[in-house]
């Protein structure tokens, strides 16, 4: 378990609508600071400036989709290490082991309850080495 | 029976059965008797006519009354056979009657030349010694069935006459005398000629019977067989008939293609199916009926059927139609093998599935179309409801936090509804595939409680555990039992009275554990009993429309149970309600 509580997150996803509730899930319930890229190739430099303590992906993005963004932040040393939870509306079960295996932190099944969010961000933080 | 043909004549003879050559030999004998008998009747009479002048007259006619007597007793003997009823049986017997006959005719002229001849003028000894050679020659063709009987009557005639010429002290007749014997001989000789080639005759004939009595035998046999391949042969052309009646009739495609591939025959389904007419196709290569860059494909497979000669189904191979569309159609494929295992030819059977996989293909353009397209803005639409009625972006007025609240419960029942067509859809595809674990019932079961609590709150109703849980594991999909123990309990909570208890049961049935949901519900309708776990079922949709549920909730548990060994049911509760359990097997294989 990480020696400090989460409070940055860095969420990429190209649904405005999403955004807005996830954004306003992790602030006003979890109190957190939220970073939201709606451009999945501007990601990594956003993580880059923001230094988020965990990423949250969306799967299905047009250009760049979730697990290739995935691969290219595993590829990159200072992205390398960031923990990555991903939120999907695609269900398939093999998809997400593959992406756990690959070393995903954890994964969360859209549609999610914004009230919860913050508490099964939090479950997944605490489970991190 | 099969050579008959090749054998000799002599080999054919011996075949005869000597007991009917002899009886129609005696046959023979006795047809010429009449001819025997009125000669000597006749020559008899002649020879009294003739003598009886010069010679004491009385002795002449004691002479002619022997010659009668012996031919009355000859026309007896005739008679006798004739009435005879065995003729064949006592041949021998009627053989040595005629025999004894025989000699009396020829002695009864023997006498005459032993007694009239010394004394007679010179014309009546040459028309006696005429007469007898006439007699004896007449003996031939009468006793030509029987040399012996021949010899016998023709030494009744010519002994005394040799005897009474030798001695008459004339040297002419000494001479003659001298004669006699080489007449009798040559005679004798003829007869014995003749008694074979009647023998032969006779053999021959009764062989020749026997063998178209055995022929006949065989011919009726034939004839019989020939009757019954006639029959078997009406029954495979009617049978045959029938089978080209269902290939030409069949919406299906048939072709009769020979080992080449060339094709033989085709139906009317073929015609219509394709655009070509079947003059068109056969003769030709079926492969005008596989497109070319699947061509390389078709042959593979071909030559693994014509080496295998084992049939095969669900080959799907793409065809272009005459105007050019493509069909797809699925094949099976049959190789015709002879009993000596050669190929004669291959049958193909085609379902047009164009159409089957078109739909397919949408439904399943459909499936991932309603799980994601739907379910993105139902995260929006749940997830912005969820927020305001959180209340932590403020508080809002209650007529509006009312609203809000039916919208997001509406919003969570699309969602339910687009997620169990979503799981049906996947069991009934096969698509669905269970992660299954031990685990340890009671802990599911207390885990199910939990997660359905707020549920249960809404509608005034606790759960509980009733009794002791064994303490067993079972092999499942944890999160798939956790799906089926919520519907079983929210269903429950539903229609329980408020301020009841949901009880949960776990029994060990030994093979299997038993997990029970009890309420005290007003139980299932009689009319729904037999269709409550099928789908988009629901005792009364307007408990539907207050309380939730897609109808499709017993449906996915029974499916979901039955995938894990299970089954799933449920019975009216003693003192009012129901219960709804399933059996999960403890043993799993």
């Amino acid at each position: 378990m990480p020696d400090r509580p989460l409070t940055r997150i860095c969420y990429v996803e190209d649904d405005a609508d999403i955004q807005r509730i996830v954004r306003l899930s992790l602030e006003r319930i979890g109190k957190m600071t939220v970073e939201v890229v709606g451009d999945p190739t501007a990601a990594i430099d956003a993580m880059l400036a923001f230094r988020p303590d965990l990423v949250m992906l969306d799967w299905m993005m047009p250009v760049l989709d979730g697990p290739a963004l995935f691969r290219q932040m595993k590829q990159r040393p200072e992205t390398s290490a960031l923990p990555v939870v991903f939120i999907t509306a695609k269900a398939a079960q093999r998809d997400l082991d593959e992406l756990l295996a690959l070393g995903a932190a954890g994964t969360i099944s859209k549609p999610f309850s914004p009230k919860d969010l913050p508490e099964q961000l939090r479950a997944i933080w605490s489970k991190l080495p | 029976m099969n050579n008959t043909t090749a054998a000799t004549a002599s080999e054919i003879r011996d075949r005869a059965d000597p007991r009917q050559v002899l009886a129609d030999r005696v046959a023979q004998l006795y047809r010429q008797m009449p001819l025997a008998i009125g000669a000597t009747f006749v020559a008899g009479a002649v020879a009294t006519f003739e003598l009886q002048g010069r010679w004491l007259k009385e002795l002449v006619l004691l002479w002619w009354a022997i010659v009668v007597v012996f031919t009355a007793a000859a026309s007896l003997l005739l008679f006798a056979y004739r009435r005879s009823a065995d003729k064949a049986g006592t041949a021998h017997q009627w053989l040595r009657w005629l025999a004894i006959a025989a000699l009396g005719n020829g002695s009864s002229w023997g006498l005459a030349g032993g007694v009239f001849f010394r004394s007679l003028s010179d014309e009546q000894q040459v028309f006696l010694a005429f007469l007898f050679a006439g007699m004896a020659s007449v003996g031939i063709p009468v006793y030509a069935a029987s040399w012996p009987i021949f010899a016998l009557y023709a030494a009744g005639i010519l002994g005394p006459f040799f005897y009474v010429l030798a001695t008459f002290g004339n040297r002419l007749f000494v001479e003659i005398a001298l004669l006699v014997p080489v007449f009798y001989a040559i005679n004798v000789a003829v007869a014995y000629r003749l008694t074979q080639v009647f023998d032969s005759g006779y053999r021959l004939r009764h062989a020749y019977g026997r063998l178209t009595e055995d022929y006949s035998v065989l011919n009726q046999r034939l004839q019989g067989q020939l009757v019954e391949l006639g029959e078997a042969r009406r029954q495979v052309e009617a049978s045959g008939r029938k089978l080209a009646l269902f290939a030409e009739r069949s919406p299906i495609v048939v072709l009769e293609l020979d080992p080449q591939g060339t094709v033989n025959r085709v139906n009317h389904a073929t015609e219509i199916l394709f655009g070509y007419a079947a003059a068109e196709l056969e003769g030709a290569s079926v492969k005008r009926l596989v497109r070319p860059e699947y061509q390389p494909d078709f042959d593979r497979q071909w030559a693994q059927l014509v080496s295998t000669r084992q049939s095969m189904t669900g080959l799907k191979i793409r065809t272009p139609r005459r105007d050019g569309i493509d069909l797809i159609c699925e094949w099976t494929v049959t190789p015709l093998v002879n009993t000596e295992g050669n190929l004669l030819s291959v049958i193909a059977q085609g379902r047009d599935i164009t159409a089957q996989l078109e739909a397919e293909r949408m439904k399943k353009e459909f499936t991932s179309t309603l799980s994601h397209e739907l379910r993105t803005p139902l995260t929006s639409i749940i997830g912005s409801l969820q927020l305001v009625n959180s209340g932590v972006l403020g508080e809002i007025d209650k007529d509006v936090a009312d609203l809000t609240q039916v919208a997001e419960r509406n919003g969570q029942r699309l969602l339910d509804l687009i997620n169990d067509i979503l799981d049906i859809e996947k069991i009934e595809s096969g698509k669905l595939t269970l992660a299954p674990e031990q685990i340890r019932v009671e802990e599911l079961v207390r885990e199910a409680m939990v997660l359905n609590k707020g549920f249960g709150d809404r509608f005034k109703v606790r759960f509980e555990i009733a009794g002791e849980a064994p303490d067993r594991e079972v092999r499942g999909d944890r999160k798939r039992l956790l799906q089926v123990m919520t519907n079983l309990l929210s269903n429950a909570a539903k229609f329980s009275p408020e301020g009841s208890a949901v009880e949960v049961t776990i029994t060990d049935n030994g093979a299997n554990l038993r997990i029970g949901v009890h309420d005290r519900g007003t139980g299932i309708p009689e009319n729904f009993r037999g269709r409550i776990f099928g789908r988009f079922t629901q005792a009364d949709s307007a408990t539907n429309r207050q309380k939730g549920g897609t109808g499709l909730g017993l449906a996915i548990c029974k499916r979901l149970i039955e995938m894990m060994q299970g089954h799933i049911g449920f019975e009216d509760r003693a003192g009012g309600g129901s219960t709804f359990w399933f059996d999960l097997p403890t043993q799993t294989q």
